[in-house]
């Protein structure tokens, strides 16, 4: 319990201390509980989530750093690796690839290059999963373009 | 397990009668326990010999076995590689424990080894020359001494490593594979960094799953499934029989794990287990009712080893567990015929009331199915309690035997021979069911002999079973005469040599696949499956000429019944009383 607590003040004070290194991830802390964090990140260039921004939720256990923290998008995403209701993301390093070297940062860069490469052969949202399985490039962009600009874009007008 | 081990052995067969005939024919003009005494060592001998024979099959390895080996082969690995104890058993693991895979691998490719492993020869990280360093886990700064790093050198304070390893090795036997926490590091952590961080107990398990992996990961090497039992067998692989026996005397077929099942094979066994398993809720229903006495209907349930029933007074009614049928309609004197192995053989039989019922019973397949499954649940059991007797024997009876008799415990080993015979023999006995029931109906011939020989052996064993039983329980209740003990004697012995040899020609038969059945009339290799093949009415003239191999007048005659050997000046037959 001490040791995470610890550990993660540390991460604290590093995003506050470099609150411009990465400008594309701005992770909060929770007010009132240092377990809940809660992160934005933009979409990367050249892909459908381009120009989005996107919601991740942080839930960290009390063995942390020795378990991965949980992370969901709360932002409706179209992604073959992402539930689409739940937002449960299913990323090797979130389960029994973790390593206590990883940080909250260095997560959210994880998920950003999963959005800019997906897996479609473990989807956890098979429609989208099957679009790009069965080659259908085109498809899938439109249908992610369409929900990045649905959800993840502030509402003109 | 000694029976089993005479079971198994075939070939000496022959040689074994011989001289088992010889001796008893000697024996009868002398005193009965020089003849008892020729027999034992007799069996002794094969014994020996057999031990032998079964260590150039498999060995049976202990925990500390095991660990020395372990040891040995890392030394092994250590100086030829010229590797720490740590390095090698790394490579050890990688390669399931064997050692010319890992010199193999090595000397074709040393880099691409060592980078599958995480064996670096070099520090990757190489770190500043400051007196404190931050750890990767807590980002906290500490002093040297308090930084411990793997051959990587990437720093970690001990806390976090010891919580690093800790974590890993309550996650299960990946902790053999663990690697130093920076994702793209991959240097190895092992056995000496877990010895160095971790708390005793998470010592021994690491220990433990280190040892579990030189077994399980090893193609030669398997646990014994028993439960409890710590030893672990390793089994040449390419050579003969399957079964093995742990020293906790649990013998089960090293192929498919399941309980020794010979002659019976893999592949019918994993069928039956399956269809009992899937039956199971039929089964359940059908066995979990008792049986009712045929004659006053009072639900009996079976506590006892053998087939015989006896029910309580008034009635006393005697019958026979399996079929129901009266007990005297079994028996060797009355001329009747044990005919409880048999699903259809009614039908030649004729007039038998049991035929009509049993043509019934045939009807349908789960009739036939529960047929062959209440007969092999029997004989399980029955085994079980057969181990059960026999322990209460070793541990209890002997003792109090020795005392109402007054002979030494090492004169009554014949009583735990005969045991040992009866577990052996119900264990066959069990799975020649599981066999008759594949067996095609339409193999009308292969059929008969199979069942002639189980009825024989089956026969052969319930006198056996009863004499051990029943007969023993007199003589350890009140004080029977020295005489009438030593006939005893002589008949559990005798009882005990005839049940063996009608269980190694029933083994040995379904082992060549009823091969002697279709080579009609050539030479088979025991003169009663010869005759038994060559006569497809083998009922009526069961054992009447059957062993004739060794009838001669100068020497003794062998019994029609039960092929006992008697002494020639003796008019009716020692085992089973049938005039000559």
């Amino acid at each position: 319990m001490q040791a995470s607590r610890a550990r993660l003040f540390k991460e604290y004070k590093e995003v506050q201390r470099e609150k411009s290194a990465d400008p594309d991830i701005q992770l909060v802390c929770d007010d009132s509980n240092i377990f809940k964090w809660t992160a934005l990140i933009k979409g990367p260039s050249e892909t459908p989530y381009e120009g989005g921004v996107f919601q991740l939720a942080f839930s960290v256990p009390e063995q942390y750093p020795l378990q991965p923290p949980q992370v969901r998008f709360l932002t409706k995403i179209f992604h073959p690796n992402v539930h689409f209701k739940t937002g449960e993301i299913c990323l090797d390093i979130l389960k029994n690839a973790w390593s206590p070297a990883w940080t909250l940062q260095s997560v959210c860069r994880a998920i950003i290059a999963l959005m800019a490469h997906p897996e479609p052969d473990s989807p956890l949202n098979c429609d989208s999963g099957n679009l790009l399985r069965s080659g259908d490039v085109r498809g899938f962009q439109s249908m992610a373009k369409m929900y990045t600009r649905l959800a993840a874009m502030p509402k003109k007008g | 397990m000694d029976s089993e081990d005479d079971m198994h052995d075939a070939n000496d067969v022959d040689s074994y009668e011989e001289d088992y005939y010889s001796g008893d024919a000697m024996y009868s003009d002398d005193d009965d326990d020089a003849g008892y005494e020729f027999l034992h060592n007799d069996s002794d001998d094969s014994d020996d010999v057999l031990i032998s024979r079964q260590q150039k099959n498999f060995t049976i390895l202990k925990e500390d076995d095991i660990r020395q080996r372990q040891e040995d082969d890392i030394t092994r690995i250590c100086s030829v590689l010229s590797v720490s104890r740590d390095s090698a058993c790394m490579l050890l693991r990688r390669y399931n424990w064997n050692v010319s895979n890992v010199h193999e691998a090595w000397f074709a490719n040393e880099d691409k080894v060592r980078k599958a492993v995480g064996l670096l020869d070099k520090t990757t990280y190489k770190p500043t020359k400051a007196r404190e360093l931050p750890c990767g886990i807590c980002f906290e700064s500490y002093l040297l001494d308090k930084i411990s790093t793997a051959a990587c050198g990437h720093p970690f304070c001990n806390t976090c490593w010891t919580a690093y390893i800790s974590t890993s090795i309550n996650d299960g036997p990946g902790c053999l594979t663990l690697r130093c926490p920076i994702p793209s590091c991959g240097a190895a952590v092992g056995v000496d960094m877990v010895n160095m961080l971790t708390s005793d107990e998470d010592k021994t398990k690491y220990q433990r799953y280190l040892l579990r992996s030189y077994i399980e990961d090893n193609r030669k090497t398997k646990w014994c499934p028993a439960p409890g039992c710590d030893c672990a067998i390793e089994f040449d692989l390419g050579s003969g029989s399957y079964d093995v026996t742990c020293h906790c005397s649990y013998s089960f077929c090293w192929n498919c794990t399941e309980e020794a099942h010979r002659p019976v094979d893999c592949e019918t066994v994993s069928k039956w287990i399956m269809k009992n398993s899937a039956e199971s809720e039929n089964m359940n229903w059908i066995l979990a009712n008792s049986k009712p006495c045929p004659k006053c209907k009072r639900p009996i349930e079976k506590n006892q080893g053998c087939m015989h029933m006896t029910c309580n007074p008034p009635c006393k009614y005697e019958f026979c567990w399996l079929c129901l049928g009266q007990w005297s309609d079994h028996g060797e004197r009355t001329g009747g015929f044990y005919a409880c192995n048999r699903y259809e053989s009614a039908k030649q039989e004729g007039a038998y009331d049991e035929s009509e019922r049993r043509r019934e019973m045939a009807k349908n397949s789960l009739e036939r199915y529960t047929h062959y499954y209440e007969r092999w649940a029997t004989n399980q059991s029955s085994r079980q309690k057969a181990l059960a007797d026999l322990h209460q024997m070793q541990t209890v009876h002997l003792a109090k035997l020795s005392e109402k008799q007054c002979q030494p415990e090492t004169q009554l080993k014949f009583i735990i021979e005969a045991w040992l015979q009866i577990v052996e023999c119900r264990r066959v006995l069990k799975w020649t069911y599981a066999y008759g029931y594949y067996l095609p109906e339409q193999e009308l011939a292969k059929r008969q002999f199979f069942e002639y020989l189980q009825g024989e052996a089956e026969a052969g064993l319930e006198r056996l079973h009863q004499c051990a039983e029943k007969e023993l329980n007199t003589y350890l209740n009140e004080d029977g005469s020295q005489d009438e003990f030593n006939n005893f004697r002589t008949k559990l012995a005798g009882l005990t040599s005839v049940t063996r040899n009608y269980f190694e020609n029933l083994v040995r038969a379904l082992e060549n696949g009823l091969a002697d059945v279709d080579a009609h009339g050539a030479s088979s290799k025991t003169s009663s499956s010869k005759n038994a093949a060559g006569t497809s009415k083998a009922k009526g003239t069961k054992g009447k000429g059957s062993i004739r191999g060794r009838t001669d007048d100068s020497t003794g005659w062998s019994c029609d019944q039960c092929t006992y050997m008697n002494s020639k000046n003796a008019t009716s037959c020692q085992m089973c009383h049938n005039s000559r």
